[in-house]
């Protein structure tokens, strides 16, 4: 546990002092943000679908919510980083909307539920012209430098990462993994399934709801189809599965194994990356459902056996 | 007169939805999974079509001839080599592991076919009939009367051969087919195989009325899961009767809303029948009569 701490403490510190040590290196800095901005953005999916167990294939529904409240709130004057915090009540209270009629529904139809819900939410964004201004989407004007940008990703993934850390080891956390894996057993021993699954959705929502204020800070422009689009949808489910389902840093690591994999493939073939995160979802899910984390922590163990 | 039309069209519509939604009821009915990977399949389907057509002057109406077998054989493949090693598993799985079948197809399309948008144009896809003053073009009616044949031919196959009853027999209880000596390993692959042909012959279909992508099937594919959970995911009259209760709800509520929003009212119509009836309109219907 000591050891733990102290590689975790050894890792932020070197996060931290990233931009100072490469202060040219826009294209490290760059990959670095994307790694964070998406590993929380997978934290706060896992939240939900890995420690409860509720796969969701509507997760950019919340990211496009946050985005589009910074960018609305920063046209009305608000300094960015003041919008995080509306941006990410707005997503969870609009997860709580949707949780509501959806989580009567277990498994498999929750599942194809979600996928309604970020198609629906899309298409209100794509058509409610006046508040989203439709397909053409919304443009910040100013851009904080980037060793800004980093920073405020790299909060926003240690305070995912850390929450993720403090569910899973507090009575929370056991209540989800109860859920996941027997929702009728866990309502038998007294757990209120429907309130867990609520809560850890609008938590899973926060998180997104915040990653979307930073999304919308470093692109500076967020339209229906880069928000909203199914395509992330897609990315918040392979991440985390890839990296290690209803685990703390299995998310972190899907997200970097995303992440770069994404930047060296598509600039020379396009939509490889995706066929490639297809066969490794498959074969995550066939072989090692522990993805990559288990793989590591595997050969680590037979690793000590030997020495 | 106006009426009339949206009746009429609704119900060209329905044969349609219909027709890409039978393979999807009976890979439920028969494995007890979502398979998720039939928008992908759809898609497939309409670029095979599309290939025969461009690449060999294949006739479009006569391209199921050889995707139905085709998908046949692949979902065969498919069943044995992935989907029996997770039929165990929780639900969930089977679930992420169609999903990953999705993007594997989805994406090795792109690399094959690109992402431009592809159509088939041939004179009988431009040709329309006029029946007292209606003006409708005739690959919709080729269609409803394409759903209408396989419903029938469906029926008659599940209920007069000894494949078909063995399929009934293991969709109603696995464990009781396996007493009886059926060997639910290959019904499985049947079933499963048979279901990708459905879904491919889908396909095959739709690509005379759209132009497609790789991304082609998504909000279709919606629909289709919002027909089968209507119909009660088992039964092949009730995801006729969801077809046309969605095609229904479509064509009235376009009367009332833009266009643009017309892929709302499948999820709307999914939602509120997940929560309101939860086993469909065909187990509502079962319910009334039995009390």
């Amino acid at each position: 546990m000591r050891r733990r701490r102290l590689w975790s403490l050894l890792a932020l510190a070197v996060a931290l002092a990233l931009p100072l040590l490469a202060p040219h290196a826009e294209y490290l800095l760059d990959v670095a943000f994307l790694v964070l901005l998406y590993g929380a953005m997978a934290t706060g999916w896992n939240v939900l679908g890995g420690f409860a167990g509720q796969v969701s294939f509507g997760h950019a529904a919340f990211l496009g919510i946050g985005a589009y409240t910074a960018a609305i709130l920063v046209a009305q004057g608000w300094p960015i980083w003041a919008t995080a915090l509306p941006a990410g009540a707005l997503a969870a209270l609009y997860s709580l909307i949707i949780g509501w009629p959806t989580f009567r529904l277990r498994g498999p139809y929750f599942s194809i539920a979600t996928i309604g819900i970020g198609e629906a939410t899309r298409l209100v964004a794509l058509n409610w012209t006046s508040l989203t201004g439709g397909a053409s989407g919304l443009t910040l004007s100013a851009a904080p430098s980037p060793a800004t940008q980093y920073y405020a990703a790299l909060a926003l993934c240690c305070g995912a990462v850390g929450a993720a850390a403090w569910i899973q080891s507090s009575r929370f956390g056991y209540a989800l993994a109860a859920i996941r894996s027997d929702t009728d057993a866990a309502e038998t021993l007294g757990v209120d399934t429907t309130l867990a699954k609520t809560q850890a959705l609008a938590i899973s929502a926060f998180i997104l709801g915040v990653a979307g204020c930073v999304y919308a800070m470093h692109y500076l422009f967020i339209s229906p189809d880069s928000v909203f689009g199914f395509s992330t949808s897609i990315a918040l489910v392979v991440m985390p599965i890839v990296g290690g389902l209803g685990t703390v840093l299995g998310p972190l690591l899907g997200a970097a194994v995303f992440t770069v994999l994404r930047e060296q493939l598509e600039a020379n073939f396009q939509n490889l990356d995706l066929l490639v995160f297809g066969v490794l979802l498959c074969a995550i899910v066939l072989f090692e459902p522990a993805g990559l984390l288990g793989i590591f922590n595997g050969l680590r163990q037979r690793w000590r056996k030997h020495s | 007169m106006d009426l009339l039309t949206t009746l009429v069209s609704a119900l060209l519509v329905a044969g349609l939805y219909a027709t890409m939604s039978y393979g999807l009821a009976l890979i439920y009915g028969v494995l007890k999974i979502i398979n998720l990977a039939n928008a992908g399949l759809l898609m497939l389907g309409a670029y095979v079509t599309w290939w025969l057509w461009s690449a060999w002057h294949l006739d479009p109406l006569l391209a199921p001839l050889i995707v139905v077998p085709l998908f046949f054989a692949f979902g065969v493949v498919l069943e044995i080599t992935l989907v029996r090693r997770v039929i165990d598993r929780e639900p969930i799985v089977s679930l992420l592991l169609l999903f990953g079948l999705w993007l594997i197809l989805q994406n090795v399309s792109y690399l094959i076919w690109t992402g431009d948008t592809r159509s088939i144009d041939t004179k009988f896809v431009d040709a329309t009939l006029d029946i007292g003053g209606m003006r409708l073009a005739w690959p919709r009616v080729y269609v409803f009367g394409a759903g209408a044949l396989t419903l029938w031919a469906l029926t008659a196959f599940l209920s007069k051969t000894h494949a078909g009853r063995a399929i009934r027999a293991v969709a109603q209880d696995r464990d009781a087919a396996k007493l009886v000596g059926i060997d639910v390993g290959r019904v499985n692959a049947m079933a499963f195989g048979l279901g990708v042909a459905l879904t491919g012959f889908g396909g095959s279909l739709l690509s005379l009325l759209f132009s497609f992508n790789p991304d082609f099937g998504r909000a279709l594919s919606l629909k289709s899961f919002c027909i089968v959970v209507l119909g009660g995911l088992d039964s092949f009259a009730g995801v006729a009767f969801g077809a046309l209760a969605l095609a229904l709800a479509e064509g009235f509520g376009l009367r009332y809303m833009p266009a643009a929003l017309q892929n709302l009212i499948s999820f709307v119509v999914l939602v509120v029948v997940l929560i309101v009836f939860p086993k469909g309109i065909a187990g509502l219907i079962r319910s009334i009569r039995r009390a």
